[in-house]
């Protein structure tokens, strides 16, 4: 059951999960409320568990030189079958997604409110995109649907991202040019902290200290910007980022623990009671 | 005096923002190659994908897309140079769904400098989603769970594959990223089969990854553009990132021009007022 399908197969299997779907989605939504948070919760300790069960479960976890063949335990074969339903419940949030948005925008284009021009464009290019998207799996090399979809994406989609990102840049000069003043000793150890890392980062800062002897020659090395960087990233910054990661590894364990065994409370069924 | 002390405190940001366009697309007028010191981080993932016998497998993540390209590109091209120079075998493995289309690009331009094949010497795993789940059933079985490359050929009939069975018959583990991705390869590749890994990373992303490289889970560490340099001055190839880096240079200069700047007008200022002359 869980190997790729092909052919006629595949579309029966494409159909018939979705129809399941539907039938589930449909009997989900007929369900009194008050059994909504029992099942979810009773779904999201199946889910845990099997997780818990997989890793902890002391048979063969993994393959070794010696022994190549050990492949886990009786639930291991199961694991990325048993995850492939996690893109399947993103692929329904992504739906949710995309109806609220159609619903949004076009109310604004029917209304013609303010900036429905914006929602129009919305429009054009998820159709634009949706539909050379798929017509790119099948049409042949050098076709005008596989070129249209190579001028989307990489011509806008990748363009646009890249300048998203880099217009991060503008930003981060017009702050730091404000946020680093010496108005305090808090302030000023942060400005300098940072002047020598920027400074130890280009090939023009480094040159300011090539006068300098080599770390390995004499004490004096010492103050050359690089080592001085070097210094900072993995004397001072590593036990820090340690520390923040060990907080963070306990509280993410702390609540993985509560919504798993369905302790967690602000949620969505706390508002709907 | 107090004017021009007010003015290099408050310099208009438009003003700024001009000046940084300028200073970062200038050098790409320019070419010329400042000298440049390799960090300790960078001659070490050098020095082990060097020490590598011909033939050797290597898995290389590519979990970056347009937004860290500027950084990301340059890393790979260096990585997949060094690799095919050296005549390793390697698949490319995405996490990031552009990763997959950019990294092909590369490796096709690349190979037949190096007279590489897809299929024989390197192969296209493709773009792969829930990277956790993906690498826990990935690591004692690849061929089964890959099962085809990019193309929909299986896996297991493969030249390239020849010999691979699961995680322990990888030589080296790479990750280029602008993200971490790189905390789960080690949470469930390198740690568990005890691999060798390296890491190409954004500027951003390199402080906590530096944590990764002293507690020894990485063998060496790209950090940023200038590890890109660094790394394509140990190959001797000037690629796009040592032309990056000029702009990254003239830009980090910009920024601490101005930070001094605007600092030293402020004691200025501070000093005048105290004394309360020339106000």
């Amino acid at each position: 059951m869980f190997t790729p399908k092909t052919g006629a197969a595949w579309w029966g299997f494409v159909i018939g999960s979705l129809v399941l779907s539907a039938i589930l989605v449909a009997v989900l939504q007929a369900v009194p409320q008050r059994f909504r948070r029992p099942i979810i919760l009773t779904a999201t300790f199946i889910g845990g568990l099997f997780y818990a069960l997989e890793f902890f479960l002391p048979v063969a976890p993994m393959p070794t030189p010696q022994d190549p063949n050990r492949m886990g335990n009786f639930l291991t074969p199961y694991v990325v079958p048993f995850a492939d339903t996690l893109p399947v419940i993103a692929g329904f949030t992504v739906g949710l997604g995309v109806i609220n948005l159609f619903l949004l925008h076009g109310r604004r284009i029917l209304k013609g409110a303010t900036g429905w021009t914006n929602s129009l464009v919305f429009f054009i290019a998820f159709f634009l995109m949706l539909t050379f998207g798929i017509l790119d799996k099948t049409a042949p090399e050098g076709s005008i649907p596989k070129n249209i979809y190579y001028l989307l994406q990489e011509g806008a989609y990748q363009a646009l991202d890249a300048t998203m990102f880099s217009i991060i840049a503008f930003y981060i000069v017009s702050a730091a040019y404000r946020a680093f003043r010496v108005r305090s000793l808090e302030a000023t150890m942060l400005l300098i902290t940072a002047m020598v890392v920027m400074l130890g980062q280009i090939t023009v800062g480094q040159m300011l200290t090539n006068w300098l002897p080599e770390q390995s020659e004499s004490f004096w090395g010492n103050f050359r910007v690089e080592v001085m960087r070097d210094w900072i990233l993995t004397k001072a910054n590593t036990p820090a980022v340690r520390a923040i990661n060990f907080g963070l590894g306990v509280g993410s364990l702390a609540v993985a623990l509560r919504i798993w065994l369905g302790l967690e409370r602000g949620s969505y069924f706390d508002s709907q009671r | 005096m107090l004017r021009v002390l007010r003015f290099l405190q408050t310099v208009d940001r438009r003003f700024l923002y001009a000046l940084l366009m300028l200073v970062v697309v200038t050098p790409f007028f320019i070419n010329f190659q400042l000298p440049a010191r390799v960090s300790t981080a960078t001659r070490r993932l050098y020095d082990t994908i060097e020490s590598l016998p011909e033939g050797s497998f290597v898995l290389l993540g590519v979990d970056w897309g347009a937004g860290t390209r500027g950084e990301s590109r340059p890393h790979t091209e260096a990585l997949i140079h060094h690799l095919m120079r050296k005549r390793l075998r390697f698949a490319l493995l995405a996490f990031d769904p552009q990763g997959k289309k950019l990294a092909q690009n590369i490796a096709l331009r690349l190979q037949e400098q190096y007279g590489y094949r897809e299929g024989v010497h390197w192969v296209n795993f493709g773009y792969k989603v829930d990277q956790e789940n993906y690498l826990k059933a990935f690591g004692p079985d690849i061929i089964g769970t890959v099962k085809q490359d990019i193309h929909g050929n299986p896996l297991g009939q493969l030249e390239v594959m020849k010999g691979i069975k699961n995680a322990n018959d990888i030589a080296l583990l790479l990750d280029v990223t602008g993200s971490s991705t790189y905390e789960t390869y080690i949470q469930f590749l390198q740690g568990p089969y005890k691999l060798k890994m390296g890491l190409g990373t954004t500027s951003v992303m390199a402080p906590e990854a530096f944590n990764r490289l002293d507690a020894g889970q990485l063998v060496g560490l790209i950090p940023g553009l200038a590890g890109a340099t660094e790394y394509e001055r140990l190959l001797g190839i000037p690629g796009k990132g040592t032309r990056a880096t000029n702009s990254s240079n003239a830009a980090h200069l910009l920024v601490i021009t101005f930070i001094l700047l605007g600092n030293l007008a402020m004691v200025m200022e501070r000093r005048l007022r105290a004394q309360g002359g020339a106000l």
